[in-house]
Protein backbone atom coordinates (compact mmCIF):
# COMPACT_ATOMS: atom_id res chain seq x y z
CA UNK A 1 0.00 0.00 0.00
CA UNK A 2 1.99 2.95 -1.29
CA UNK A 3 0.59 6.29 0.63
CA UNK A 4 1.06 9.57 -0.65
CA UNK A 5 3.53 11.05 1.89
CA UNK A 6 2.83 14.66 3.68
CA UNK A 7 5.09 17.57 3.55
CA UNK A 8 5.91 18.24 7.23
CA UNK A 9 7.94 21.23 7.91
CA UNK A 10 7.54 23.85 10.36
CA UNK A 11 7.33 26.06 7.78
CA UNK A 12 5.07 25.20 4.85
CA UNK A 13 4.20 27.31 1.90
CA UNK A 14 0.28 27.51 0.57
CA UNK A 15 1.30 25.37 -2.24
CA UNK A 16 2.45 22.85 0.35
CA UNK A 17 -0.87 22.77 2.40
CA UNK A 18 -2.54 22.41 -1.34
CA UNK A 19 -0.58 19.51 -1.93
CA UNK A 20 -1.50 17.48 1.84
CA UNK A 21 -5.10 18.49 1.47
CA UNK A 22 -4.82 16.52 -2.11
CA UNK A 23 -2.34 14.11 -0.38
CA UNK A 24 -4.63 13.42 2.79
CA UNK A 25 -8.15 12.77 0.32
CA UNK A 26 -5.59 10.06 -1.67
CA UNK A 27 -4.57 9.11 1.22
CA UNK A 28 -7.78 8.45 3.24
CA UNK A 29 -9.35 6.76 -0.31
CA UNK A 30 -6.36 4.32 -0.90
CA UNK A 31 -6.52 3.60 3.50
CA UNK A 32 -10.39 3.19 2.48
CA UNK A 33 -10.14 0.86 -0.38
CA UNK A 34 -7.22 -1.14 1.46
CA UNK A 35 -10.42 -1.13 4.13
CA UNK A 36 -12.56 -3.00 2.22
CA UNK A 37 -10.54 -5.20 0.43
CA UNK A 38 -9.12 -6.30 3.66
CA UNK A 39 -12.23 -6.55 6.07
CA UNK A 40 -14.20 -9.35 4.10
CA UNK A 41 -10.43 -11.52 4.34
CA UNK A 42 -10.28 -14.10 7.06
CA UNK A 43 -8.78 -14.12 9.61
CA UNK A 44 -11.75 -12.38 10.95
CA UNK A 45 -10.06 -11.25 14.29
CA UNK A 46 -13.07 -11.12 16.06
CA UNK A 47 -11.83 -11.63 19.68
CA UNK A 48 -10.17 -8.02 18.35
CA UNK A 49 -13.10 -6.48 17.55
CA UNK A 50 -15.04 -7.36 20.69
CA UNK A 51 -12.10 -6.03 22.77
CA UNK A 52 -11.85 -2.94 21.12
CA UNK A 53 -16.05 -2.45 21.24
CA UNK A 54 -15.67 -2.95 24.90
CA UNK A 55 -12.79 -0.82 25.59
CA UNK A 56 -14.35 1.93 23.36
CA UNK A 57 -17.75 1.75 25.01
CA UNK A 58 -16.24 1.92 28.36
CA UNK A 59 -14.21 4.64 27.46
CA UNK A 60 -16.85 7.14 26.73
CA UNK A 61 -19.49 5.99 28.48
CA UNK A 62 -19.35 8.46 30.39
CA UNK A 63 -18.97 11.67 28.62
CA UNK A 64 -21.33 10.87 26.41
CA UNK A 65 -23.54 10.51 29.09
CA UNK A 66 -23.20 13.39 30.88
CA UNK A 67 -23.53 15.15 27.05
CA UNK A 68 -26.87 13.46 26.72
CA UNK A 69 -28.17 14.32 29.81
CA UNK A 70 -26.71 18.43 29.34
CA UNK A 71 -28.44 17.97 25.66
CA UNK A 72 -31.37 17.26 26.83
CA UNK A 73 -31.66 19.66 29.40
CA UNK A 74 -30.68 22.70 27.83
CA UNK A 75 -32.46 22.16 24.63
CA UNK A 76 -35.79 22.11 26.85
CA UNK A 77 -34.73 24.77 29.01
CA UNK A 78 -33.98 27.06 26.40
CA UNK A 79 -37.48 26.11 24.16
CA UNK A 80 -39.86 25.98 26.82
CA UNK A 81 -39.54 30.12 27.17
CA UNK A 82 -40.40 30.23 23.81
CA UNK A 83 -43.03 27.88 23.45
CA UNK A 84 -44.70 29.39 26.35
CA UNK A 85 -44.98 32.36 24.58
CA UNK A 86 -46.91 30.98 21.90
CA UNK A 87 -49.04 28.35 24.64
CA UNK A 88 -47.73 25.56 23.16
CA UNK A 89 -45.73 23.70 25.69
CA UNK A 90 -47.53 20.69 25.34
CA UNK A 91 -45.18 20.29 22.54
CA UNK A 92 -41.73 20.24 24.32
CA UNK A 93 -42.13 16.55 24.84
CA UNK A 94 -42.09 16.07 20.84
CA UNK A 95 -39.67 19.21 19.93
CA UNK A 96 -37.01 17.70 22.20
CA UNK A 97 -37.60 14.17 21.10
CA UNK A 98 -37.30 15.49 17.13
CA UNK A 99 -34.11 17.76 17.48
CA UNK A 100 -32.08 14.61 19.96
CA UNK A 101 -33.17 11.67 17.43
CA UNK A 102 -33.06 13.70 14.36
CA UNK A 103 -29.68 15.61 14.43
CA UNK A 104 -28.65 16.31 17.75
CA UNK A 105 -27.83 12.70 19.40
CA UNK A 106 -26.24 11.43 16.52
CA UNK A 107 -23.90 14.42 15.69
CA UNK A 108 -22.96 15.03 19.09
CA UNK A 109 -22.10 12.04 19.98
CA UNK A 110 -20.22 11.14 16.90
CA UNK A 111 -18.19 14.85 17.78
CA UNK A 112 -17.19 13.32 21.37
CA UNK A 113 -16.32 9.75 20.37
CA UNK A 114 -14.33 11.34 18.00
CA UNK A 115 -12.66 13.78 20.24
CA UNK A 116 -12.40 10.68 22.74
CA UNK A 117 -11.39 8.05 20.13
CA UNK A 118 -10.07 8.90 17.09
CA UNK A 119 -7.41 10.74 18.99
CA UNK A 120 -6.65 8.00 21.41
CA UNK A 121 -6.50 5.41 17.81
CA UNK A 122 -4.48 8.14 16.24
CA UNK A 123 -1.92 8.69 18.84
CA UNK A 124 -1.96 4.48 19.75
CA UNK A 125 -0.99 3.40 16.50
CA UNK A 126 1.41 6.64 15.86
CA UNK A 127 3.36 5.51 18.63
CA UNK A 128 3.34 1.99 17.64
CA UNK A 129 4.13 2.86 14.10
CA UNK A 130 7.28 5.50 15.65
CA UNK A 131 8.57 2.34 17.91
CA UNK A 132 8.70 -0.02 15.51
CA UNK A 133 5.70 -2.23 16.94
CA UNK A 134 4.51 -2.21 13.97
CA UNK A 135 7.14 -3.48 12.10
CA UNK A 136 7.51 -6.05 14.66
CA UNK A 137 4.12 -7.09 13.85
CA UNK A 138 4.54 -7.46 10.30
CA UNK A 139 8.02 -9.72 10.44
CA UNK A 140 6.24 -11.75 12.90
CA UNK A 141 4.31 -12.42 10.03
CA UNK A 142 1.34 -11.25 10.87
CA UNK A 143 -1.15 -8.34 9.04
CA UNK A 144 -1.04 -5.00 10.63
CA UNK A 145 -3.71 -3.66 8.85
CA UNK A 146 -5.87 -6.29 9.52
CA UNK A 147 -5.01 -6.97 12.88
CA UNK A 148 -4.63 -3.14 13.82
CA UNK A 149 -6.83 -1.38 11.38
CA UNK A 150 -9.79 -3.33 10.09
CA UNK A 151 -10.61 -4.39 13.85
CA UNK A 152 -10.59 -1.00 15.01
CA UNK A 153 -12.86 0.28 11.90
CA UNK A 154 -15.06 -2.09 12.20
CA UNK A 155 -15.39 -1.80 16.35
CA UNK A 156 -15.85 2.21 15.66
CA UNK A 157 -18.57 1.90 13.09
CA UNK A 158 -20.52 -0.85 15.46
CA UNK A 159 -20.18 0.90 18.85
CA UNK A 160 -21.10 4.45 17.75
CA UNK A 161 -24.66 3.37 17.01
CA UNK A 162 -25.07 2.09 20.35
CA UNK A 163 -23.48 4.54 21.75
CA UNK A 164 -26.22 7.54 19.99
CA UNK A 165 -29.26 5.31 20.86
CA UNK A 166 -28.12 5.64 24.33
CA UNK A 167 -27.53 9.73 24.19
CA UNK A 168 -31.15 9.65 22.04
CA UNK A 169 -32.60 8.36 25.82
CA UNK A 170 -30.82 9.91 28.28
CA UNK A 171 -31.15 13.11 26.55
CA UNK A 172 -34.88 12.66 26.27
CA UNK A 173 -34.42 12.08 29.84
CA UNK A 174 -33.01 15.21 30.38
CA UNK A 175 -35.67 16.73 28.38
CA UNK A 176 -38.01 15.90 31.03
CA UNK A 177 -35.50 16.79 34.12
CA UNK A 178 -36.07 20.37 32.66
CA UNK A 179 -39.66 20.26 32.30
CA UNK A 180 -40.58 18.67 35.88
CA UNK A 181 -38.54 21.84 37.48
CA UNK A 182 -41.06 24.35 35.88
CA UNK A 183 -43.85 22.65 34.90
CA UNK A 184 -46.22 19.80 36.54
CA UNK A 185 -45.60 17.21 33.80
CA UNK A 186 -46.61 12.99 34.28
CA UNK A 187 -44.26 11.47 33.12
CA UNK A 188 -46.73 9.12 31.59
CA UNK A 189 -47.79 11.74 29.47
CA UNK A 190 -44.31 12.89 28.80
CA UNK A 191 -43.24 9.74 27.15
CA UNK A 192 -46.49 9.46 25.49
CA UNK A 193 -45.94 12.64 23.49
CA UNK A 194 -42.33 11.37 22.72
CA UNK A 195 -43.83 8.60 21.44
CA UNK A 196 -46.46 10.10 19.37
CA UNK A 197 -43.80 12.74 17.84
CA UNK A 198 -40.99 10.76 16.78
CA UNK A 199 -41.67 7.91 13.96
CA UNK A 200 -39.66 5.50 12.56
CA UNK A 201 -38.87 7.63 9.98
CA UNK A 202 -37.25 10.02 12.24
CA UNK A 203 -35.25 7.52 14.08
CA UNK A 204 -33.99 5.33 11.37
CA UNK A 205 -32.17 8.17 9.23
CA UNK A 206 -30.72 9.77 12.63
CA UNK A 207 -28.97 5.97 13.89
CA UNK A 208 -28.40 4.81 10.31
CA UNK A 209 -25.83 7.90 9.58
CA UNK A 210 -24.36 7.10 13.38
CA UNK A 211 -22.88 3.91 11.55
CA UNK A 212 -21.28 6.18 8.74
CA UNK A 213 -19.77 8.36 11.61
CA UNK A 214 -18.24 5.99 13.23
CA UNK A 215 -16.60 4.29 10.32
CA UNK A 216 -15.18 7.50 9.51
CA UNK A 217 -14.00 8.11 13.36
CA UNK A 218 -12.18 4.49 13.07
CA UNK A 219 -10.95 5.42 9.36
CA UNK A 220 -9.45 8.98 10.31
CA UNK A 221 -7.51 7.45 13.41
CA UNK A 222 -6.32 4.88 11.75
CA UNK A 223 -5.34 6.62 8.71
CA UNK A 224 -3.41 9.24 10.85
CA UNK A 225 -1.83 6.96 13.33
CA UNK A 226 -0.73 4.33 10.58
CA UNK A 227 1.32 6.73 9.05
CA UNK A 228 2.64 8.60 11.49
CA UNK A 229 6.08 9.59 11.10
CA UNK A 230 9.16 11.52 13.06
CA UNK A 231 9.42 10.50 16.67
CA UNK A 232 7.02 12.06 19.55
CA UNK A 233 5.78 14.88 17.35
CA UNK A 234 4.41 12.87 14.85
CA UNK A 235 2.42 11.07 17.55
CA UNK A 236 0.73 14.38 18.85
CA UNK A 237 0.05 15.41 15.48
CA UNK A 238 -1.54 12.18 14.03
CA UNK A 239 -3.44 12.43 17.36
CA UNK A 240 -4.70 16.34 16.84
CA UNK A 241 -5.40 15.53 13.02
CA UNK A 242 -7.47 12.68 13.55
CA UNK A 243 -9.64 14.77 15.77
CA UNK A 244 -9.59 17.61 13.66
CA UNK A 245 -10.59 15.61 10.58
CA UNK A 246 -12.77 13.59 11.78
CA UNK A 247 -15.01 16.25 13.22
CA UNK A 248 -15.11 18.09 9.81
CA UNK A 249 -15.59 14.93 7.78
CA UNK A 250 -18.66 13.80 10.02
CA UNK A 251 -20.26 17.60 9.71
CA UNK A 252 -19.94 17.34 5.79
CA UNK A 253 -21.35 13.87 5.80
CA UNK A 254 -24.27 14.90 8.17
CA UNK A 255 -24.81 17.40 5.70
CA UNK A 256 -25.30 14.77 2.33
CA UNK A 257 -26.48 12.53 4.69
CA UNK A 258 -29.53 14.58 5.48
CA UNK A 259 -29.94 15.36 2.32
CA UNK A 260 -30.63 11.89 1.18
CA UNK A 261 -32.83 10.58 4.02
CA UNK A 262 -35.03 13.66 2.63
CA UNK A 263 -34.91 12.65 -0.65
CA UNK A 264 -35.49 8.42 0.62
CA UNK A 265 -38.37 9.95 3.55
CA UNK A 266 -39.28 12.97 1.93
CA UNK A 267 -42.14 13.43 4.52
CA UNK A 268 -39.26 14.23 7.25
CA UNK A 269 -38.68 17.68 5.66
CA UNK B 1 26.28 -27.84 5.51
CA UNK B 2 28.18 -24.33 6.04
CA UNK B 3 28.53 -23.52 2.62
CA UNK B 4 24.41 -23.26 2.33
CA UNK B 5 23.96 -19.59 1.25
CA UNK B 6 20.87 -18.46 3.49
CA UNK B 7 21.34 -15.03 2.71
CA UNK B 8 22.21 -13.60 -1.18
CA UNK B 9 22.28 -9.62 -1.73
CA UNK B 10 22.75 -8.81 -5.26
CA UNK B 11 23.70 -5.62 -6.37
CA UNK B 12 20.80 -4.01 -4.05
CA UNK B 13 20.58 -0.07 -4.02
CA UNK B 14 18.49 2.19 -2.08
CA UNK B 15 18.29 6.12 -2.04
CA UNK B 16 16.20 8.63 0.18
CA UNK B 17 15.44 11.66 -2.02
CA UNK B 18 19.29 12.64 -3.34
CA UNK B 19 21.00 10.69 -0.73
CA UNK B 20 22.38 7.11 -1.59
CA UNK B 21 22.49 5.01 1.59
CA UNK B 22 23.00 1.73 -0.33
CA UNK B 23 25.51 1.47 -3.60
CA UNK B 24 24.98 -1.81 -5.37
CA UNK B 25 25.95 -3.82 -2.55
CA UNK B 26 26.52 -7.26 -3.14
CA UNK B 27 27.16 -10.03 -0.27
CA UNK B 28 26.61 -13.66 1.14
CA UNK B 29 25.36 -15.31 4.36
CA UNK B 30 25.99 -19.05 4.63
CA UNK B 31 24.58 -21.22 7.48
CA UNK B 32 25.23 -20.94 10.72
CA UNK B 33 27.46 -18.42 9.79
CA UNK B 34 27.42 -14.74 11.90
CA UNK B 35 27.75 -11.67 10.37
CA UNK B 36 28.09 -8.61 12.09
CA UNK B 37 27.84 -5.46 9.78
CA UNK B 38 29.49 -2.47 10.72
CA UNK B 39 28.97 1.04 9.72
CA UNK B 40 28.59 4.96 11.23
CA UNK B 41 25.62 6.10 11.89
CA UNK B 42 23.28 7.14 8.78
CA UNK B 43 25.04 4.72 6.79
CA UNK B 44 22.27 2.34 6.02
CA UNK B 45 22.88 -0.93 8.16
CA UNK B 46 19.56 -0.84 9.83
CA UNK B 47 17.81 -0.10 6.18
CA UNK B 48 20.20 -3.26 4.81
CA UNK B 49 18.43 -5.05 7.40
CA UNK B 50 14.93 -4.06 6.71
CA UNK B 51 15.43 -4.77 3.39
CA UNK B 52 16.06 -8.23 3.75
CA UNK B 53 13.06 -8.93 5.92
CA UNK B 54 10.95 -7.16 3.00
CA UNK B 55 9.68 -4.00 5.40
CA UNK B 56 11.59 -1.59 2.63
CA UNK B 57 11.92 -2.40 -0.67
CA UNK B 58 15.07 -1.96 -2.72
CA UNK B 59 15.39 0.56 -5.40
CA UNK B 60 17.60 -1.81 -7.59
CA UNK B 61 19.14 -5.56 -6.92
CA UNK B 62 17.68 -8.92 -5.62
CA UNK B 63 17.29 -10.44 -2.27
CA UNK B 64 17.07 -14.16 -1.89
CA UNK B 65 16.64 -16.04 1.44
CA UNK B 66 17.08 -20.07 0.99
CA UNK B 67 16.88 -19.38 -2.90
CA UNK B 68 13.69 -17.37 -2.94
CA UNK B 69 13.97 -13.84 -4.17
CA UNK B 70 11.48 -11.76 -1.89
CA UNK B 71 10.69 -9.56 -3.81
CA UNK B 72 8.91 -12.11 -6.62
CA UNK B 73 6.89 -13.56 -3.72
CA UNK B 74 3.73 -12.92 -2.85
CA UNK B 75 2.30 -11.64 0.80
CA UNK B 76 1.61 -14.89 1.88
CA UNK B 77 4.65 -16.27 0.48
CA UNK B 78 6.64 -13.92 2.28
CA UNK B 79 4.56 -14.31 5.37
CA UNK B 80 5.74 -18.13 5.33
CA UNK B 81 9.23 -17.19 5.00
CA UNK B 82 9.28 -14.62 8.00
CA UNK B 83 8.39 -17.67 10.01
CA UNK B 84 11.69 -18.98 9.29
CA UNK B 85 13.46 -15.28 10.53
CA UNK B 86 13.81 -13.42 13.70
CA UNK B 87 14.12 -9.58 13.88
CA UNK B 88 15.47 -7.77 16.56
CA UNK B 89 14.59 -4.15 16.96
CA UNK B 90 17.24 -1.39 18.47
CA UNK B 91 14.46 -0.20 20.15
CA UNK B 92 13.01 -3.54 21.45
CA UNK B 93 9.57 -2.82 19.95
CA UNK B 94 7.81 -4.56 22.40
CA UNK B 95 4.01 -4.67 22.28
CA UNK B 96 3.20 -1.89 25.09
CA UNK B 97 -0.50 -2.98 25.73
CA UNK B 98 0.40 -6.84 26.36
CA UNK B 99 2.16 -8.31 29.04
CA UNK B 100 5.53 -10.00 28.58
CA UNK B 101 3.89 -13.87 28.28
CA UNK B 102 1.38 -11.90 25.47
CA UNK B 103 4.18 -10.70 23.82
CA UNK B 104 5.57 -13.98 23.25
CA UNK B 105 2.67 -15.58 22.71
CA UNK B 106 1.64 -13.27 19.56
CA UNK B 107 4.08 -14.71 17.17
CA UNK B 108 3.57 -17.94 18.35
CA UNK B 109 -0.21 -18.28 18.01
CA UNK B 110 0.48 -16.56 14.53
CA UNK B 111 3.30 -19.04 13.36
CA UNK B 112 1.35 -22.28 14.68
CA UNK B 113 -2.07 -21.63 14.82
CA UNK B 114 -3.18 -25.08 16.44
CA UNK B 115 -1.01 -24.86 19.16
CA UNK B 116 -2.74 -25.08 22.74
CA UNK B 117 -2.85 -23.04 25.26
CA UNK B 118 -0.99 -25.14 27.44
CA UNK B 119 1.93 -25.76 24.83
CA UNK B 120 1.56 -22.03 24.24
CA UNK B 121 2.67 -21.28 27.77
CA UNK B 122 5.29 -24.15 28.06
CA UNK B 123 7.04 -22.69 25.14
CA UNK B 124 6.97 -18.94 26.60
CA UNK B 125 8.10 -20.08 29.73
CA UNK B 126 10.60 -22.09 28.13
CA UNK B 127 11.89 -19.37 26.25
CA UNK B 128 12.04 -16.96 29.13
CA UNK B 129 14.55 -19.18 30.79
CA UNK B 130 16.69 -19.06 28.32
CA UNK B 131 16.80 -15.43 28.56
CA UNK B 132 16.78 -15.75 32.48
CA UNK B 133 13.34 -13.75 32.64
CA UNK B 134 11.10 -16.35 33.82
CA UNK B 135 9.87 -13.80 36.38
CA UNK B 136 9.12 -11.41 34.25
CA UNK B 137 6.17 -13.11 32.66
CA UNK B 138 2.91 -11.25 33.60
CA UNK B 139 4.87 -7.97 33.70
CA UNK B 140 4.00 -4.91 31.35
CA UNK B 141 6.85 -3.75 29.03
CA UNK B 142 6.89 -0.56 30.92
CA UNK B 143 7.96 -1.67 34.43
CA UNK B 144 11.07 -3.51 32.74
CA UNK B 145 14.34 -2.42 32.48
CA UNK B 146 16.46 -1.44 29.14
CA UNK B 147 18.21 -4.61 28.99
CA UNK B 148 15.38 -6.65 30.01
CA UNK B 149 13.35 -5.32 27.11
CA UNK B 150 16.47 -6.49 24.87
CA UNK B 151 16.10 -9.74 26.88
CA UNK B 152 12.28 -10.12 26.33
CA UNK B 153 12.56 -8.83 22.44
CA UNK B 154 15.07 -11.59 22.09
CA UNK B 155 13.33 -14.70 23.60
CA UNK B 156 10.43 -13.32 21.44
CA UNK B 157 11.92 -13.32 18.06
CA UNK B 158 13.74 -16.53 19.09
CA UNK B 159 10.59 -18.32 20.05
CA UNK B 160 9.39 -19.59 16.74
CA UNK B 161 12.85 -21.03 16.44
CA UNK B 162 13.78 -18.87 13.17
CA UNK B 163 16.71 -20.42 11.01
CA UNK B 164 17.85 -16.46 10.61
CA UNK B 165 18.76 -13.75 12.87
CA UNK B 166 18.46 -10.18 11.86
CA UNK B 167 19.65 -7.91 14.80
CA UNK B 168 19.24 -4.11 14.78
CA UNK B 169 21.55 -2.95 17.48
CA UNK B 170 21.28 -5.34 19.99
CA UNK B 171 23.18 -4.02 23.12
CA UNK B 172 22.83 -0.05 22.07
CA UNK B 173 22.59 2.28 25.11
CA UNK B 174 23.21 -1.16 27.37
CA UNK B 175 26.50 -0.64 30.01
CA UNK B 176 28.90 -3.03 29.27
CA UNK B 177 28.42 -5.34 31.75
CA UNK B 178 24.37 -6.14 30.40
CA UNK B 179 26.10 -5.71 26.67
CA UNK B 180 28.31 -8.48 27.65
CA UNK B 181 25.64 -10.59 28.75
CA UNK B 182 23.38 -10.18 26.09
CA UNK B 183 25.96 -10.79 23.49
CA UNK B 184 26.91 -14.23 25.09
CA UNK B 185 23.24 -14.77 24.72
CA UNK B 186 23.13 -14.17 21.37
CA UNK B 187 26.04 -16.10 20.93
CA UNK B 188 24.82 -19.00 23.20
CA UNK B 189 21.20 -19.28 21.44
CA UNK B 190 22.81 -19.32 18.27
CA UNK B 191 25.10 -22.43 18.99
CA UNK B 192 22.12 -24.13 20.47
CA UNK B 193 20.17 -23.40 17.86
CA UNK B 194 22.40 -23.31 15.17
CA UNK B 195 20.94 -20.16 13.93
CA UNK B 196 22.59 -18.06 11.08
CA UNK B 197 22.56 -14.24 11.63
CA UNK B 198 23.47 -10.49 10.36
CA UNK B 199 24.16 -8.22 13.18
CA UNK B 200 23.97 -4.45 12.13
CA UNK B 201 26.21 -2.38 16.02
CA UNK B 202 28.45 0.21 16.87
CA UNK B 203 29.59 -2.16 19.33
CA UNK B 204 33.02 -3.66 19.83
CA UNK B 205 32.08 -5.64 22.41
CA UNK B 206 29.19 -7.06 21.50
CA UNK B 207 30.93 -7.98 17.43
CA UNK B 208 34.33 -9.36 18.95
CA UNK B 209 31.67 -11.93 21.07
CA UNK B 210 29.05 -12.84 18.15
CA UNK B 211 31.27 -12.36 14.77
CA UNK B 212 32.28 -14.66 12.58
CA UNK B 213 32.79 -12.33 9.86
CA UNK B 214 32.77 -8.80 9.68
CA UNK B 215 32.09 -6.39 6.80
CA UNK B 216 32.32 -2.35 7.09
CA UNK B 217 29.61 -0.05 5.42
CA UNK B 218 31.03 3.43 4.05
CA UNK B 219 30.17 5.50 1.49
CA UNK B 220 27.21 3.50 0.94
CA UNK B 221 29.21 -0.01 -0.15
CA UNK B 222 30.96 -2.15 1.48
CA UNK B 223 34.43 -0.55 2.07
CA UNK B 224 35.95 -3.50 4.30
CA UNK B 225 35.49 -7.49 4.73
CA UNK B 226 37.24 -9.95 6.84
CA UNK B 227 36.93 -11.57 10.54
CA UNK B 228 37.02 -9.29 13.21
CA UNK B 229 40.84 -9.16 14.28
CA UNK B 230 40.92 -8.23 10.31
CA UNK B 231 39.17 -5.39 10.57
CA UNK B 232 40.11 -4.16 14.39
CA UNK B 233 43.89 -4.58 13.97
CA UNK B 234 43.80 -2.80 9.99
CA UNK B 235 46.01 0.40 9.55
CA UNK B 236 43.35 1.99 7.58
CA UNK B 237 43.11 5.12 9.37
CA UNK B 238 39.67 5.09 8.87
CA UNK B 239 38.81 1.86 10.30
CA UNK B 240 41.59 2.75 13.50
CA UNK B 241 39.74 6.18 13.85
CA UNK B 242 36.67 3.55 14.11
CA UNK B 243 37.57 1.19 16.63
CA UNK B 244 40.17 2.90 18.86
CA UNK B 245 39.42 5.30 21.58
CA UNK B 246 41.78 8.09 20.08
CA UNK B 247 41.25 10.45 17.22
CA UNK B 248 43.92 9.03 14.38
CA UNK B 249 44.09 11.69 11.75
CA UNK B 250 43.57 10.61 8.40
Amino acid sequence: MNLPKLKQSRRLTYTDYLYNFFATITGLTIFNWQFIKQAFIPPYEISEIKKHMDELGVKTFGIVSITGLIIGLVLAMQSQPVLQRFGATDFLPGMVALSVVRELGPVITALIFAGRVSSGIGAELGSMRVTEQIDAMEVSAVNPFKYLVVTRIIATTMILPVLSVYVIIIAIFGGYIAVIITENMNIYYYIDSVLRSVEFGDFIPGVAKTFVFGYIVGLVGCYKGFTAEGGTEGVGRASTTSVVLSSLLILIFDMILVKISLWIWPTLG
Amino acid sequence: MADIRVVEIKNVSKRFDDLIVLDNISLEVHRAENLVVFGRSGQGKSVLLKIIIGLMPPDSGNILIKGQNISELTVSELNRLRKNIGFLFQGSALYDSMTVRENLSFPLKRTYPDMSQSEITNKVVSTLDLVSLEDAIDKMPSELSGGMKKRIALARSIITDPELMLYDEPTTGLDPITTKEISELIINLQKRLNMTSIAVTHDLICAEIIADRAIFLKDAKVAYEGNIKELTGSNDPFLKNFFSHEFVPQ
